[in-house]
Formats: C-alpha cells, structure tokens, sequence
C-alpha cells in the first residue's frame, strides 16, 4: 500500500532549507567522489561520519550521506566515458561502450543517456522502495531472536558470495569482521574481551576509526604505490542531449536495468556492481544488434547505468526495513543512524516515522539534483579531473587522521586506524574483499546478541533455529546457496 | 603470489589460534548451562582456522608466472607515508594539532611528492588553516594546544 500521508510529511521534511542544502551537498560531493577515480562512496561516508555527529539531526546526516551514496553511482559514469577508467566500481561496465561511443566522437549522447538512465532508474527504485519498505517493515516486526540470527547469518553469506571474486577469502574476512567486533564489552555479560591488557581496547573498536582505517588509510597506500597519471580525452563534449534515435534505441534497456537493478540491489551483497554485469550481460542477448556491443552500443551505456542506480535506492530497503546493510556503503549509513540514536529496523518507521520518511523524499529531491548537476554541468564535473592526486592524497589523509581524533578525543584510536590501515592496503595487495569485514563486524553485535537470547529461549536448544518457520526457510536458503556454489564450483573445477 | 597468499592464510591461523586460546582459557564458553562471552568467539576461531587452513592448501606448489609483489620498489611510498603518519600522531600532543597538521602536509607534499619549499609549505599552512575553521571552529573540536599552538 502507498502511504501519501507518509510520503508527504516527508516531503515537509525533507523540503526544509537546511536538508535541501545538505542534499544538494550531498548529491555534489558523490557526484565528485564518482567522477575521481580511487576514492568510493563508502570512503567517503567514512571520512564524513565524524562531521555527521556534529549534524544534531539524524535525517540531515542521513540526506548527507544518502546523496553521496547514489550521487556516486551517476558521478562513475564520467571517467567510464571520457577515460576508460570508472570512477567508481559500479561503472566498470560502462567503460565497456561508453569509452567507444567517446572516441567515435559522441561522448555527449553517452553522458547523457547515461544521466537520463540513472534519473529514470533512481525514481524506480524511490518508487519501490516506498511502496515495498512500509509492508516488509510491518512483516519484520513478527522476527524474534531467531529470525534476526537466520537473517545476519544469510544477510552475510549472500554479501560474501555475491560481491567478491573468491567466496573463500570473502568468508575469512567476514569471520574476521565478527571477531573485532566482538572486542571490548561483551554487551550481554559485561566480559571483557581480547583487550589483552590495553585499557584503551576494554571499550569496543570504534566502527569510525575500523573504517576510516581500512577505507581511507588503505585507500591512499594502496594508490601511493602507483602513480596512475591519466589525461581527460581531447574531445569536446557537445551536445549531452541525446537524439530521439539514441532515446528509442536505449529505452527498453533503461526500463530493465532498472528493474533489474531495483531486485538485485535488495540481495545484501548484490548491490550496484552485480546489477549493472547482469543488465549489460541481459543488453546484449536481447538487442537486434549484439555485435555492436563492445564498439559503442549505447543500449551498453544505459541498461548497466540505469541498473547500478536503482540498485543504490534499493539497498535501502533491508536497511531500512530489517536494519542488515547489505555492502560497505550502506554499512557505513548504518553506523551513522546508529551514531545518531535511531536503531534501522522494522521499528524504525514506527519510532522515527519523520527519518524514514523524510530519507525517502530525499531521494526523490536528490535525483533531481542529479540530473540537473550530471546532465548540463557534466563539462564541469571532467575538469576536476585535472587536480593532481599528489595534492588530493594528503588531504583525504588529513580528513582521517584529525576526523578519527574528532569522534572519542583519542589518540589511541588515530594508532587503531593506521594499524587497519595498513591491514586494509594489505588485504587489498592479497585480493581479499574488505566489504564482507565492514559488514560483519557491523552485523557481529546483532548475530551474538541473537543467538545467545534464542538459546536463552530454547534453553541451549539449537532446534529452535529450524522449528520456528521464518528462521527455518531464511537458514535453509542459505545452506542450500551454499550447497548450491560448492556444486558450481566443483562442477567448474572438472570441466576445467 | 602464491607464498603471499600462504603467509596470509598463515597469520589468519595464528589469529584464529589466539582467538580459540582466549575463548577457553580467559573467557568462558558456557555461563550457568547459556553460551558464556567466549561461545561465538570460539565457533567463530574455529571456523576462521578451517578458511585459513583451505587457503593455504590452496595456495601450496609454486607460482605458474611469478609476480613480485612489491615492483620496483612500490613498497617504498607507502612505508614513507606511514612514518609520517607515525610521526605526526607522535608529536600530535606535544606540537599541537594544527602545527602537526602543516607540518604533516608540508612533509608530505615536500618529501613524498617532490613539489617545491614554497607550494609545500604554502598548501600546509592553508590546509592548517582549514583544519583549525573546519574543526575548531565550526565543530568546536578540544585538540591539545601544544607548544605553538
């Protein structure tokens, strides 16, 4: 059911001149953090979550960091076009036609399908959202203990398996992930735990300093080893409307990317970069002309542009509505609602009914935004292309190292910081995922604190896990996933 | 790659090792017949040293094309950006956090990036003088005073 009542106190919300500033902000930083290449959305919000607790309000520095979030996803597609290089991962494909349609001289037609894909696909997966989040809340309100055990232990594997390249190393991360979390206080017993005898550790590691660590520091050493010097291509862009030809022919793929996008983005782990594989790989097998692609087709350009957006509105909804983030950027919101006092969950749009909502015409507003900024200002957004990393480097350095001190006034925790800085430029030399870490350890707190209430109810029973019919299917989907991989993946190793 | 990837898996056993060892020695698995604080941890040690342990026996035998790891000296940047960071956290309390923030970026830019005295130092003091509107000002954060300032 659609709740206007809803949806317009949202709006009242979200229309007051201080959100509508922080959105614009919002959407003009993503849009930045998209178009320059090695720093993503989730560095971002990580480098802005200090900032954001100064904010007072939980909607204003939710806008915030929502407006980065999907600003990103229409910013990725600049570099993908004019350079060959995405700006942000979701953009990988796009680089695939769009840099083609650039050198045949029709950068502009692919910016601007691009932006109009990205417009069309966001309000889909506004649209969804409102329309699916109110219900799957109200059914999420049934979920006890053992639901929520069933739901963070799929929520997990999904995240492991489908967004990183080897599910084993993905794994080991997201274990590792559950055990920092479980450092400091045991919320249940009061325990300390692995403190090892450092006074400063008996208080958890703040979630602030892991990922301002692993996403920032690691970040800026992992890019100091190279020095990626890339030129913006010599071509004048002209003209980002596209033609009625390059609207027929790339329509159809607007409208399924975005739905396919919309369905993907719910899956935690599926997300922006999956869906836009799985649309260009759907582009291809239905268009009338399929040897085009990988030469300039545009329908390349707009199926996985559009996908990778409305998979950004809708991963909002098992944030949102079952309060499981489902990849590192929306970890990252996650951890700011709950800096700012609001638990994401079903009871979310019961006690903060104004966040939900308001967050909601945000998006609405800050699609807009996008448009406008990405669509005539595109020439804009190419030049920022030209300021040298040596300058941006010590800057986004900066940003972590006074950002990490603002939060508890600690020294200790600007040591922490470098340590998983370190750990996260060396995870990524190694090709180990760090979204399954952030996830896990954002989750950790709510997996043992369910499982030990469920075994608390079923008196050290491990049935109750199976006998109660949510937590049995949502546990069965997950053995039989990955049941269902380990078969792929042997099947695969005897062709091979 | 290969004996990297060993060695990763190799220090994610030694971790999953100590996790275990805590778990059963200084927490407690079982509380009163419940799970006790050292009941997950110890699933989860347990779990971690069963993944470590695959990734070694996946990694065993040498590399089909050897890469280095580090070309050319790639480690060389990191490591110098580090001790940078190390020193700036070291004098943080003692010089001040905006001393330390110019001193930081003037480094930075001067060592790390080759540029010139004057655009070092001229982009520290202006990023100092960020820091100081942004952070003390604007966010009223308490840095330590120092020495200078």
């Amino acid at each position: 059911m659609f709740d206007f009542a809803g949806l317009l106190s949202g709006f009242q919300v979200a229309l007051s001149p201080v959100n509508l500033l922080w959105c614009f902000i919002g959407c003009a930083l993503g849009t930045a953090v998209g178009v320059l290449p090695g720093l993503g959305p989730a560095a971002t919000i990580a480098l802005l979550l200090p900032i954001s607790m100064k904010m007072g309000s939980p909607v204003t520095a939710i806008i915030l960091m929502s407006g980065i979030f999907y600003g990103a996803m229409y910013g990725g597609s600049t570099t993908s076009i004019l350079l060959n290089m995405p700006g942000e991962a979701a953009s990988v494909v796009t680089c695939i036609d769009g840099y083609q349609m650039a050198k045949k001289g029709r950068a502009g037609a692919a910016l601007g399908v691009a932006a109009i894909g990205s417009f069309i696909a966001g309000t889909v997966g506004v649209i969804g959202l409102t329309m699916m989040a109110p219900p799957l809340a109200e059914f999420a309100l049934s979920f006890g203990p053992p639901e929520y055990f069933s739901l963070t232990v799929l929520g997990l594997l999904l995240a492991t398996y489908l967004a990183g390249a080897s599910p084993l190393k993905g794994l080991a991360m997201a274990i590792l992930g559950l055990i920092l979390g479980s450092v400091g206080l045991d919320p249940l017993s009061g325990a300390v735990r692995f403190d090892f005898g450092i006074p400063d550790l008996q208080s958890n590691i703040d979630f602030v300093t892991l990922a301002m660590g692993l996403f920032g520091v690691g970040e800026i050493l992992y890019t100091l080893e190279g020095s990626e010097a890339a030129s913006i291509l010599t071509t004048t862009i002209k003209n980002v409307f596209p033609t009625m030809a390059d609207l027929a022919r790339s329509g159809w793929a607007m409208v399924r990317g975005s739905f396919i996008g919309f369905g993907v983005g719910i899956l935690p782990g599926g997300g922006a970069v999956l869906s836009s594989l799985i649309s260009y790989a759907i582009e291809r097998k239905c268009s009338k002309h399929p040897e085009e692609f990988g030469h300039g087709a545009i329908e390349g350009v707009a199926g996985p542009e559009a996908a990778n957006n409305s998979a950004a509105s809708s991963s909002f909804i098992p944030l949102l509505t079952l309060g499981i983030p489902g990849n590192a950027s929306t970890a990252m919101i996650f951890a700011a609602l709950l800096i700012q006092g609001v638990t994401p969950g079903p009871f979310l749009l019961k006690e903060h009914p104004q966040v939900f909502w308001g967050v909601v015409a945000a998006m609405y507003l800050g699609n807009v935004m996008l448009l406008i900024l990405n669509l005539p200002l595109v020439g804009m957004w190419a030049q920022l292309l030209k300021v040298p990393y040596a300058f941006m480097a010590p800057m986004i350095m900066i940003l972590t190292l006074v950002g990490v001190y603002s939060v508890n006034n600690s020294v200790f925790d600007i040591w922490v910081m470098l340590v998983m800085g370190v750990f996260g430029y060396m995870a990524r030399k190694l090709k180990f995922d760090l979204g399954p870490l952030l996830l896990a350890f954002v989750l950790g707190p709510i997996m043992e604190r369910s499982l030990r209430q469920a075994l608390l109810m079923s008196h050290g029973s491990f049935n109750i896990f199976v006998t109660r019919p949510i937590s049995g299917v949502l546990l069965g989907i997950a053995v039989l996933f990955v049941l269902g991989n380990l078969w792929a993946a042997r099947r695969g190793a005897k062709q091979a | 790659m290969k004996s990297w990837q060993r060695m990763a898996g190799l220090a994610l056993l030694i971790v999953s090792g100590v996790v275990i060892q805590q778990s059963i020695w200084v927490l407690r698995l079982l509380d009163a017949g419940q799970p006790g604080s050292g009941f997950m941890p110890f699933g989860l040690g347990v779990i971690l040293a069963v993944l470590s342990l695959l990734i070694i026996f996946k990694n065993l035998g040498p590399d089909e094309k050897p890469v280095p790891f580090w070309p050319s000296r790639a480690w060389l940047r990191p490591l110098i950006a580090l001790i940078i960071m190390g020193a700036y956290v070291v004098a943080f309390d003692d010089l001040g956090a905006v001393t330390s923030v110019v001193i930081l970026v003037s480094s930075w830019l001067f060592v790390l990036e080759k540029k010139s005295v004057v655009i070092a130092l001229g982009t520290g003091l202006a990023t100092g003088l960020v820091v100081y509107v942004v952070f003390e000002v604007l966010l009223m954060t308490p840095f330590p005073r120092g020495i200078l300032f």
